[in-house]
């Protein structure tokens, strides 16, 4: 899709509004049809190589058609355009494709089947994998390098019956990605649980399971806990993830991977945070452990500035990282 | 029922439940959860920054303005909407006599016979 058509359905959207706009909340034009979209550009300094970058355009749309049945659309041009300031290289793709597509057929707050193309329901970082949703510009490691970004299939998910605030979700894909450019690990085979228990108002805590085989016929299975407060003043998370990978030509290997990260704001504006990050890759050999120190300036919650130094024991892979982000 | 508190929680007469607890309103203004005891329900806001209004998501939602604004932003990635709006506690009320399952807030003075209190604050 072009970009062309793209600012054409975006000028549609806008003539259409019926509602007024709030940032961040998308055009709500009726129960039908919200538009909303979001970017993200950033300025990184790494090993003498300074580059800066207008990434994440993309446009969203979703509604609701009756009581029992909603979707969501979203398509998205990664990496729109890059320049390495350095070398004056520029890069960019202005070609936009489908980043989520699903349907959700609503039966009870116990089962609701999503059926399309959607993120995996994993974690705090996937599940709000932009980044204006972020606190730091940067995600772990674990949240792109373990597991499938995208399930294209169906996940059966609610709160157990029976048992106090705990949401579910079961997905599985049995068949190609509905869009494979942006998927992580092309796959024909991904099946997972999740849940979380919702303590209270503050705090939770979580868990998943899954397994993948990807086309290279690597078989990954993997295990993630996570805990999460968040108070109007103070964050605290973790989340640790355990990866075991059988490779086609038999060998094994195991990558450990997880986190511990702070925020206090200290004002609704601002917000300083700070991450320890471990990651262990036993068939690579790739170990790392990351701090990282970063600021939040948030003059309203769907505009994000946001800048972070990343210390690394790796040599050479120490990086200042400065975003601007807005959601629609 | 006496109307002890300045504000009341109010469904239709029809729907058979007679109370809910503050976690239940909650997880349906956050849409979180669309039913209470098996009722489909709709939940309803007042437009604006009326005291009612802030006083509602204080007590009853635990969120002040900044926190609540922040979760909207979120969900809005994920496809969710905050819940319909009406202009004034009049026509809240007349939303909720005329529409099994809707539920919404006004002042404990409003409260007549032609709708049911099922919460207070």
């Amino acid at each position: 899709m072009t970009i062309q058509r793209v600012g054409g359905f975006i000028t549609l959207a806008i003539a259409l509004q019926a509602q007024p706009y709030t940032l961040g909340q998308g055009l709500d034009i009726n129960p039908m049809l919200n538009v909303g979209g979001y970017f993200s550009s950033d300025f990184s300094s790494k090993n003498h190589q300074e580059a800066v970058s207008l990434d994440d355009v993309a446009v969203m749309a979703y509604g609701e058609i009756n009581p029992m049945f909603s979707y969501l659309a979203e398509i998205e041009a990664a990496g729109f355009y890059r320049k390495n300031i350095s070398t004056g290289e520029e890069i960019g793709n202005q070609k936009f494709h489908v980043e989520r597509l699903y349907g959700d057929l609503w039966l009870s707050d116990a089962y609701n089947l999503r059926f399309g193309k959607m993120l995996t329901p994993i974690g705090y970082w996937n599940t709000q994998p932009i980044n204006v949703l972020r606190d730091t510009s940067s995600n772990p490691l674990y949240s792109m390098l373990l597991f499938p970004k995208f399930v294209s299939g169906v996940d059966l998910n609610g709160y157990l019956p029976g048992v106090d605030n705990v949401h579910y979700h079961l997905f599985a894909q049995k068949n190609h990605d509905l869009d494979e450019k942006y998927v992580t690990f092309p796959n024909e085979h991904f099946y997972g649980f999740s849940a979380e228990k919702e303590l209270t108002n503050e705090s939770s805590f979580g868990g998943s399971a899954g397994e993948y085989i990807t086309l290279t016929h690597q078989r990954t299975r993997f295990v993630e806990a996570n805990a999460k407060y968040d108070d109007s003043q103070w964050q605290v998370m973790s989340e640790m993830m355990f990866a075991k990978n059988d490779f086609a030509d038999n060998d094994h290997a195991l990558t450990l991977s997880g986190y511990a990260q702070g925020m206090y704001r200290y004002t609704q504006e601002h917000a300083f945070v700070g991450r320890y990050e471990y990651y262990n890759d036993h068939h690579t050999n790739y170990v790392d452990n990351i701090a990282v120190a970063g600021y939040s300036y948030r003059p309203c919650y769907p505009v994000s500035l946001k800048g972070e130094y990343q210390k690394h024991s790796l040599r050479d892979e120490n990086t200042f990282l400065f975003s601007l982000s807005v959601l629609f | 029922m006496a109307f002890g508190a300045d504000y009341s929680v109010i469904v239709s007469k029809k729907v058979s439940f007679s109370t809910v607890g503050s976690q239940e309103i909650r997880d349906v203004f956050l849409q979180k959860r669309h039913t209470i005891k098996d009722q489909k329900i709709i939940p309803i806001n007042l437009v604006g920054q009326d005291d009612v209004r802030i006083a509602f998501e204080s007590s009853v939602l635990g969120m002040d303005r900044d926190r609540l604004n922040t979760y909207w932003v979120k969900q809005h990635f994920a496809g969710i909407n905050p819940p319909v709006t009406q202009p004034s506690y009049e026509s809240i009320k007349s939303f909720i006599q005329n529409v099994d399952g809707a539920i919404g807030y006004i002042p404990s003075k409003m409260v007549d016979n032609n709708v049911k209190v099922v919460y207070e604050f």
